[in-house]
């Protein structure tokens, strides 16, 4: 008995049936008339003059902070990804063990979420424009680098042998054979970095960092449902015109869609990209200058309190199982929830046109809605814990994994569908069947991947919802505990390289035709 | 093998499909002007032209697919239901052969066969065919009729040949046992003796009620077919006879001479 692709596509979503019989027990009853407001302030948003300045302006200083962060990133990330290459270190010295090395070394900063990086240069720096920029720039870089090496690692050798064998110098081998076939897949993946940079700036806002998640967070804190409902509409339409801008340039230069993370081509219209490139420079600059931002500003650092005497007994007297038990359970359940409640989703509203428009709606105000303040608006009517953290994360996640799959819909092409459809086939059936048998597989091992995305991001409603070591990390961090501290950070890195390896696995058996 | 498609008693009194003055602007399909057409049950007609003639479309009229700007379509007698639900059962009547087959790779050929019985089965039912495929023994039969070993049953029709393939599709087409049976150009890019051998087990299978529809472009596979109608620039040039049609007919269909509306 084994399941057929489209039945596999919908088993995450029986999450669902534990989740609906725990939840009447989370439900600590006040609050409702909160939730009430707050939906109803989403037709009502604050259209005040001086409320709209500031969110424009809190606006501003998070793209900013996204887009320096995201060309750090890029930087980082492209140096890094060719350091770690094997094949570059098989080609010029003839051994690849420096990249593996490398690999190793990337492994850590890539494993560590932005936000602890946030709130570990904060501790030390005390707060500066740059650290919003360097908190992004650390693990993001490290996420590029491995993408950039794996892009390497998976293209043709024989095009740089044959230039080896005609006596070309290495590095000019290199380059010419290998640079114009990454290059699709690194844009195709560097402007989905920018969308996701972009949602991050938000969130470190959120912690403190500055920007529109500031805002968001202390209308939220105030009650200010119709000032919070402005900032929202306001950072959805940014939102929603970079992902347009962004595909539509992923389209015009022929760049790999978000699926298929493999190259296809070399990409068109290579002048485009050039100037692109080379207006990016002036506004990067411009943009540091705005937000005066001072890279020196990382070298003084604060003076840190003294640790406690018995602080390693108490760091290892931390109840550890039960820690790695609630973030793992919350990585689970929030992993299964976005996976699985999408194509359920879209399976609901299939007979509807209009349906479709309004799950596209809610899932964009998930994506860009940071998880955080959906764990503070659940808390007004559920108990804190690992369910209602793992509703927060869920939600966030099922905005981005709804996305992805139905743009992948979309780009299947509807010719199985309309036959079956054309057969009296009911319309919820012929998209189960006709379509999402072709998806399921690629959009599975998405989701294997987006899981090990999920478990970094435990750490971002842990510090809400008080569950698991992002909880714990929070009252180390206030503490001042650094050996606390140092060993949660180690607990997280190497949970998050053991699930990194574990959705690896998952993939490629997904993948396996 | 139960039959819920077929409607016997509609069929006696009223055409299986009737096109009356169908015309549909060339926007996004070639365009159709002005289509009358019958097909009574158990009728076998071929449908000629040359590329961009408007074969696919007045097919795609025929199963409900695109919806005439002018004109209407009747199915045994009815026009296009209103009501989602008697849309559906007006649909599971009419069975299409795609020229690309559209068969559903990552499916079993038991799965794909079944995808047949789909309008007529629940949700209980069309999960658990993913699960354990159902109706074995009538799918075997389905792969008997269209000469396959129902020992491929359980294989995915990614692993088939390309003759296997259209013997599934065809095998897909008898689980749901329509009543009009529509086929766009199923035999295009076969071998002759394949194309020779598919078309033999379509034909065999378009019997009273049931009627086929098939856009050709081959004047030599008219052999079996009851009439042949020639399409050109979306308009019907001739609907005659098989037995007929002569070859001036063709060379003026495909040389662009022919007068609109010639029966015989």
């Amino acid at each position: 008995m084994k399941p057929a692709a489209p039945l596999l596509l919908l088993l995450p979503a029986l999450v669902l049936l534990p989740l609906l019989v725990l939840l009447p027990t989370l439900v600590h009853g006040g609050g409702w008339d909160l939730i009430g407001q707050f939906l109803l302030a989403a037709v009502q948003p604050s259209t005040d003059p001086v409320v709209l300045e500031s969110l424009v302006r809190g606006l501003g200083i998070t793209a900013g902070m996204a887009l320096l962060g995201w060309c750090a990133s890029l930087l980082i990330g492209i140096a890094a990804g060719l350091a770690s290459s094997r094949l570059l270190w098989r080609t010029l010295i003839g051994h690849s063990w420096p990249a593996e090395w490398i690999r190793r070394l990337l492994a850590i900063p890539r494993s560590i979420h932005e936000l602890i990086w946030g709130l570990l240069l904060l501790q030390v720096t005390g707060l500066q424009p740059v650290i919003a920029v360097i908190a992004i720039a650390i693990p993001y870089g490290a996420l590029v680098a491995r993408v950039v090496s794996d892009l390497l690692e998976s293209l043709n050798e024989r095009n740089l042998q044959a230039l080896m064998a005609a006596g070309c110098a290495p590095p000019a081998a290199l380059l010419s054979a290998m640079g114009p076939p990454l290059l699709p897949g690194l844009i195709s993946y560097g402007g989905y970095r920018l969308e996701c940079a972009l949602r991050s700036a938000t969130l470190l806002g959120v912690f403190g960092l500055g920007g529109l998640g500031n805002e968001l967070l202390l209308t939220l804190q105030s009650l200010q449902f119709h000032e919070l409902w402005s900032g929202l509409w306001l950072l959805l339409a940014v939102m929603l015109s970079l992902e347009a801008v962004i595909g539509a340039l992923r389209r015009r230069w022929g760049m790999p869609g978000r699926f298929s993370l493999r190259a296809v081509g070399v990409g068109r219209q290579g002048r485009e990209l050039l100037l692109a490139a080379l207006l990016l420079v002036p506004l990067v600059f411009g943009v540091g200058r705005a937000l005066a931002i001072e890279p020196a500003a990382l070298l003084h650092w604060q003076a840190l309190p003294p640790l406690a005497p018995a602080g390693w007994q108490e760091a290892l007297a931390l109840p550890w199982p039960g820690l790695v038990f609630n973030t793992v359970l919350l990585t689970l359940l929030a992993a299964a929830l976005a996976v699985g409640v999408a194509p359920l989703l879209l399976l609901l509203v299939a007979p509807w046109p209009w349906g479709q428009r309004l799950l596209q709606l809610i899932w964009a105000i998930g994506r860009l809605w940071p998880p955080p303040l959906t764990a503070l608006l659940l808390l007004f009517v559920l108990k804190p814990g690992v369910i209602t953290a793992a509703l927060a994360l869920g939600f966030h996640n099922l905005g981005i994994l709804g996305r992805l799959l139905l743009e992948g819909s979309e780009a299947a092409g509807p010719q199985r569908q309309e036959a079956l459809r054309c057969g009296g086939c009911g319309p919820r059936l012929a998209l189960l069947y006709g379509r999402f048998s072709g998806l399921a597989r690629s959009y599975l091992a998405y989701g294997a991947y987006r899981a090990d995305v999920i478990l970094r991001e435990t750490v971002v409603v842990g510090l809400v919802a008080g569950t698991g070591l992002g909880s714990q990390l929070n009252q180390s961090l206030s503490a001042f505990a650094f050996d606390q501290l140092l060993l949660l950070l180690a607990a997280y890195a190497a949970l998050t390289l053991l699930g990194e390896d574990l959705s690896d696995r998952a993939r490629q058996r997904l993948l396996q035709p | 093998m139960s039959d819920p498609g077929l409607n016997e008693s509609a069929s006696q009194h009223h055409p299986v499909l009737e096109l009356r003055n169908v015309t549909v602007p060339g926007r996004q399909h070639p365009r159709l002007e002005g289509i009358h057409l019958r097909l009574e049950a158990g009728e076998r007609v071929a449908l000629l032209g040359a590329s961009g003639a408007g074969k696919s479309t007045l097919l795609a009229v025929a199963n409900g697919l695109l919806q005439p700007a002018q004109g209407e379509v009747h199915w045994s007698g009815e026009r296009r239901a209103r009501s989602a639900r008697a849309r559906r059962r007006q649909q599971a009547r009419i069975g299409t052969l795609w020229q690309d087959l559209r068969l559903i790779e990552e499916l079993s050929v038991q799965q794909n066969l079944n995808c047949g019985r789909l309008a007529s089965w629940g949700w209980p039912r069309a999960l658990l065919n993913l699960l354990l495929p159902l109706e074995s023994e009538a799918c075997a039969q389905a792969l008997r009729q269209v000469d396959l070993d129902p020992v491929l049953l359980s294989q995915s029709v990614g692993e088939l040949s390309g003759g296997q393939r259209q013997r599934v599709a065809i095998g897909r087409l008898l689980r749901q046992q329509p009543q009009l049976l529509l086929a766009d150009e199923p035999l295009a890019s076969l071998d002759p003796r394949l194309a020779q051998e598919l078309l033999q087990l379509l034909l065999t299978q378009a019997v009273a009620p049931r009627a086929l529809l098939l856009s050709l472009h081959r004047p030599d596979l008219l052999q079996g077919f009851d009439r042949v109608i020639g399409l050109r620039q979306g308009r019907i040039c001739w609907d005659l006879p098989v037995a007929q049609l002569q070859a001036s007919d063709l060379e003026a269909l495909y040389a662009g001479v022919a007068e609109p509306s010639i029966a015989r």
